[in-house]
């Protein structure tokens, strides 16, 4: 083999360390890592031939649904409808199809029983310094990758340890811990419908509030039922785009938006929680998009949460939101034009105090769930006697 | 030209040895970085790049004899590409990671194995195929050359790839830049291989400087591919222990270690809970022992003005890096100590008022030391009368799953054997508080007397933590859960439980389906192979078993543990060596063999049991150095007894390497948190008198 010459050796480096020297400036997979997953939709699918055997004591038929051929069942609660052939097993886990009648396997069995502040749920215009009654059983027509509840969420209910609790019994641990709220929360309510509805209705009747914690994934028909007895409600709205819905939560925009518009057509305090999750829900101009369709068709009354994620269950592998966004965020939304923003899960003490939408003074300091101002009159501004939005007494 | 082939050839093997495991240590640590870092995952990766290389070497045969005869060119191009992947490899892992998973979450055990599995393949298979066909490509001018040599050849590469990346690369370059490094010796040998016959003096140029400028084409991509998709990367480097990151997205940043958002500065909660609870039960907080530290901590702590404050790190680098971007501020009597935790406290003489451990879960061997029986005795005797003891798992927000409840157990069981009081406070995290004297459960109060101020706690704590959650907390613990012990790391397969629940999934189908593979793949080899399966099987059990002891009791310590993984790669040459100098009685030689491994695993059990932290790390070191002699010596015997001819040659490399896979995974992940230390290395035993039966019934034919 012949040498190679002095020359040919630096052109040939020359050439070799050009090209690849390049590398960095034509290098296609640095971008927008978020949008490169082939995985696009993590939606959950119908359990074939996964219900139990026999009905338990905690059976009850299901609240809406239709009878379809061959003994198949469509649930009509959330919009999954998921169709349920005999010995099948709901999106949500809660319900099954037994020989042509659906059940709900979740009514009077919850997993999941505290007292709380209400400000936790959180609800800051409704009966401020008061606390909830919470009760969660498991399952979730959502398949959240940050589900901080995933424990419940994301179960069958043979699979916890609960307690008997049925709607009676719930009512007296209402009355006996004197609280003035019930709160259906925690995993997913929708999946507990029939058992919140019984529940509702007794609370109703009792002077019990009743308050629904959710993702707010429900059909118009069950909704407009619940809201007859429902008196507030924290709704999330995760984002205002169907492909992050589907991508990181596992359901779809449309029918969350819809849930807002009956709420708000029937007349229930709710107030919204977006949760920031870095490269995903931090796009500015997203929350633009959000806060001027609250604006249409929603009115600028209802109360904003913008809350800091941080890293749970799957979604672990990104940082917390940092503070600086959240109060972007906060900021943006009022120069769009709603009036109540509030920042949440961070030390950003502004954020958690209402102001009045009107001559702009502080009605309520919050020190985390202490309260050491209450600056309101009944459901008016000490100082100006403008109406502020809520359920205030 | 024999002579000259054969040196050729031989330099591409030792130089395939030498790239061959840098790239296995760098891949594993992308791997690392990339997904969990718990000892399944690491166990599986490893039995995925010994088994992939075992398939690797069985086509070898199969190939050669069917569709390519080995020739010099061939190899030149075989080995070319074993120069090119590794740079791709690590890319290719690092950017597909976000196509095939959504960006930002953890990824659960089949989709792990898979992922993988195919993007080791390429590069194990390739190199497994290597090995036997260089081999081959000798035979071809010279029939006598044996596969021992090949094996010695190959050892020698390896044993100076690992020293190489251990002991400089780790500590002076990044992944890309030490994939170039360790392949510029195959690639130089590859062009002198190619330099045989003088008509491929061009192919030879072109194809030796194309693989180069892949490489380099990957070193100069390496920045891009490092980039956060949130925020910007400010900080980046390779220790001894991982990558380390900062990420810094406006006024925050975060520490990534591997892969995993540890720390933030803006954790007030995490920083208040961990230094308040504690310190809060104690009359005077003056001397405190922080083993691990993150955001805001230390400025809590200097809230009581404490007058020393040591905090031990083992990872210089993750200290240096907190300060370096405010993570951690400097307090007065602050004295960072660069040790592992607990063999700095098994040293120390010092009291202490508390002891704040903040690590994060226990799922690797090396975290599981801080949750155990000897450490919570050790912390104990280094404690005041009225000293507390405190550490966190994982919190839960409104229900306790039952794996999370065996975990909480555990570890309850074991921590109340040394301490009178123990309370959990069920806070972001749950905290355990473990004391002589009783716990105070109303923080706030005697934070209040202390005249301490807190954001979080003052406004949150009675809340969160009402003293019907605290109590319901408490009163759920099962105590019934066995503790968890040095010798029988408990915790470890409830984390593994826990993992697998929280991925919805279950390993029995990657069991079953290993165990057919395994009983057919047993039921197809001979005598002589199944003798190095186990041998292969033992040698990777003993030495997770050593690696596992001697952190019990000397902590991790990065050079010995280098240097013990070093000694049980070094024992193979002389073994090898000798064996293949041995003329007769090599069906006895190989049953004595088998009798020394079987008795060095009896003596590693009584050492274990009588001598624990009095062993000296020479026995460590002397302890893999014999075992790897005895395997050495083992693999030309049963080469010999096996024939020697080419499928013997695949067949044995292979047995030695499915061997190897199997005994890492059931070793870490079956045999170690199912049955400690002790049934672990009996275990070994019986599998050893199972080779010793199998071979003792050969009868030898000369």
């Amino acid at each position: 083999m012949k040498k190679l010459n002095r020359r040919h050796f630096l052109f040939c480096s020359a050439a070799y360390l050009g090209s690849a020297a390049t590398a960095e400036a034509f290098w296609p997979l640095s971008i927008t890592k978020s949008a490169v997953s082939a995985t696009s939709d993590i939606r959950g699918k119908v359990f074939k031939g996964d219900a139990p055997k026999k009905m338990w004591k905690w059976s009850h038929e299901g609240f809406l649904y239709k009878k379809l051929d061959n003994n198949k069942v469509r649930c009509g609660i959330c919009p999954n409808h998921c169709m349920l052939s005999p010995g099948d097993r709901s999106v949500c886990r809660s319900k099954v199809n037994m020989d042509g009648i659906l059940y709900t396997l979740t009514y009077g069995n919850p997993c999941s029983v505290n007292i709380d502040p209400i400000e936790k749920k959180p609800l800051f215009h409704f009966k401020p310094r008061t606390k909830a009654f919470s009760i969660a059983t498991t399952g979730c027509n959502f398949r959240c990758l940050n589900c901080q509840n995933w424990e419940i969420s994301q179960a069958k209910p043979h699979e916890v340890r609960h307690h008997e609790l049925l709607p009676a019994d719930v009512i007296n641990a209402v009355l006996q811990n004197d609280t003035p709220s019930i709160a259906y929360t925690y995993s997913e309510p929708i999946t507990f419908f029939e058992y919140m509805l019984d529940t509702a209705r007794l609370a109703r009747e009792s002077g019990v509030h009743n308050l629904l914690i959710s993702n707010g994934y429900i059909n118009r028909k069950p909704l407009l039922e619940l809201c007859k007895v429902l008196d507030g409600a924290n709704v999330n709205l995760k984002s205002l785009s169907d492909d992050i819905y589907r991508k990181l939560n596992g359901g779809r925009l449309q029918p969350v938006l819809n849930t807002f518009k009956t709420l708000h057509e029937q007349g229930v305090h709710f107030e919204m929680t977006n949760l920031v999750v870095p490269g995903y829900v931090d796009d500015p101009d997203m929350v633009k998009k959000m806060c001027r369709w609250i604006l249409e068709n929603l009115g600028p009354n209802y109360p904003l949460h913008f809350l800091r994620f941080f890293p749970k269950y799957r979604l672990d592998r990104l940082p917390p939101t940092p503070l600086s966004t959240l109060i972007r965020f906060r900021q943006l939304a009022m120069d769009e034009g709603i009036r109540y923003v509030y920042v949440g899960n961070a030390s950003y003490r502004e954020g958690n105090n209402t102001y009045c939408h009107h001559c702009k003074k502080l009605l309520i300091e919050r020190l985390g769930y202490i309260v050491p101002t209450y600056n309101l009159d009944g459901e008016r501004c000490k100082y100006c006697r403008t109406v502020i939005p809520g359920r205030w007494t | 030209m024999k002579k000259k082939t054969e040196r050729a050839v031989t330099r591409v093997v030792i130089a395939t040895g030498i790239s061959s495991v840098v790239t296995q240590l760098l891949i594993i640590r992308e791997f690392l970085a990339q997904f969990l870092g718990n000892e399944f995952i690491i166990a599986l990766i490893l039995f995925n790049w010994l088994f992939l290389g075992g398939l690797g070497t069985i086509l070898a045969h199969w190939i050669t004899q069917r569709f390519w005869r080995p020739t010099i060119n061939r190899l030149g191009w075989l080995s070319l590409l074993l120069a090119g992947l590794p740079a791709v490899q690590i890319l290719a892992i690092r950017e597909l990671r976000d196509v095939f998973f959504i960006h930002g979450t953890s990824v659960g055990f089949y989709p792990t194995l898979a992922y993988t599995f195919f993007t080791l393949a390429p590069y194990c298979l390739v190199l497994g195929f290597v090995l036997p066909y260089s081999l081959f490509v000798i035979r071809t001018e010279s029939p006598d050359f044996t596969g021992t040599r090949i094996y010695i050849t190959d050892n020698l590469g390896d044993v100076s790839g690992g020293a190489l990346f251990s002991f400089a690369l780790v500590y002076m370059v990044t992944p890309l830049q030490a994939a170039l490094l360790a392949n510029l010796p195959l690639l130089a040998a590859t062009y002198l291989l190619f330099g045989l016959s003088s008509h491929r003096r061009i192919l030879a140029i072109l194809g030796t400087g194309i693989t180069l400028a892949i490489i380099l084409y990957c070193v100069f991509a390496e920045p891009s591919s490092l980039a956060p998709a949130e925020g910007k990367l400010v900080h980046y480097s390779e220790s001894r222990y991982g990558r380390i990151e900062v990420h810094q997205d406006q006024e925050q940043s975060t520490l990534f270690i591997g892969g995993i958002p540890l720390f933030s500065s803006q954790n007030l909660v995490m920083a208040e809970e961990t230094i308040h609870y504690p310190l809060a039960q104690v009359p005077q907080a003056k001397q405190i022992l922080l083993i691990s530290a993150q955001g805001g901590m230390l400025a809590q702590l200097h809230k009581y003005r404490p007058d020393a404050v040591d905090y031990a790190e083992l990872d210089p680098q993750v200290a240096e890096v907190q300060f370096r971007f405010g993570l951690i501020k400097t307090i007065p009597g602050l004295n960072v100590v660069h040790q592992d935790g607990r063999a700095y406290l098994a040293r120390s003489e010092k009291k202490y008022d508390a002891i704040i451990v903040n690590l994060s879960e226990p799922d690797t061997f090396q975290i599981n030391r801080f949750f155990t029986d000897r450490f919570f005795a050790l912390a104990r005797r280094r404690l005041a009368p009225h000293g507390v003891l405190s550490f966190s798992m994982q919190g839960f927000d409104n229900y306790l799953a039952e794996p999370q409840r065996q975990k909480l157990s555990s570890i309850y069981n074991t921590v109340t054997q040394y301490f009178d009081h123990v309370l959990l406070l069920p806070g972001q995290k749950i905290i355990f508080l473990c004391s002589s004297r009783p716990i105070e459960t109303d923080i706030p109060a005697s934070l209040n007397r202390k005249g301490i101020h807190t954001a979080y706690i003052s406004g949150y704590f009675y809340g969160n933590l009402t003293p019907e959650r605290i109590s319901r907390l408490n009163d759920m613990l099962d105590p019934a859960t066995p503790p968890n012990r040095d010798d029988f790391p408990m915790l470890m397969r409830l984390m593994f439980s826990q993992w697998f629940a929280k991925f919805d999934t279950s390993p029995t189908g990657f069991i079953l389906a290993l165990t057919v593979l395994s009983a057919i793949y047993l039921l197809r080899i001979t005598r002589e192979e199944y003798v190095l399966f186990s041998t292969g099987c033992m040698v990777m059990g003993s030495e997770v078993l050593v690696i596992f002891a001697f952190q019990i009791f000397f902590g991790y310590i990065y050079l010995q543990i280098g240097l013990i993984v070093t000694v049980f790669l070094a024992g193979l040459l002389p073994g090898a060596w000798y064996g293949q100098r041995l003329r007769l009685h090599r069906n006895r030689a190989l049953m004595l063999s088998d009798g020394l491994l079987i008795a060095l695993i009896i003596l590693l059990i009584l050492a274990l049991k009588y001598g624990a932290d009095r062993l000296p790390v020479a026995f460590f070191l002397g302890f893999g150095f014999t075992v790897s002699l005895a395997c050495g010596f083992q693999f030309p015997l049963a080469l010999y007894l096996r024939g020697g001819d080419a499928p013997a040659v695949t067949q044995t490399f292979s047995a030695d390497l499915m061997g190897a896979a199997c005994g890492t995974l059931v070793t870490n992940v079956v045999l170690i948190p199912y049955f400690g230390i002790i049934w672990a290395a009996v275990a070994l035993i019986g599998l050893k008198l199972s080779s010793l039966i199998v071979i003792a019934t050969r009868h030898e034919k000369t």
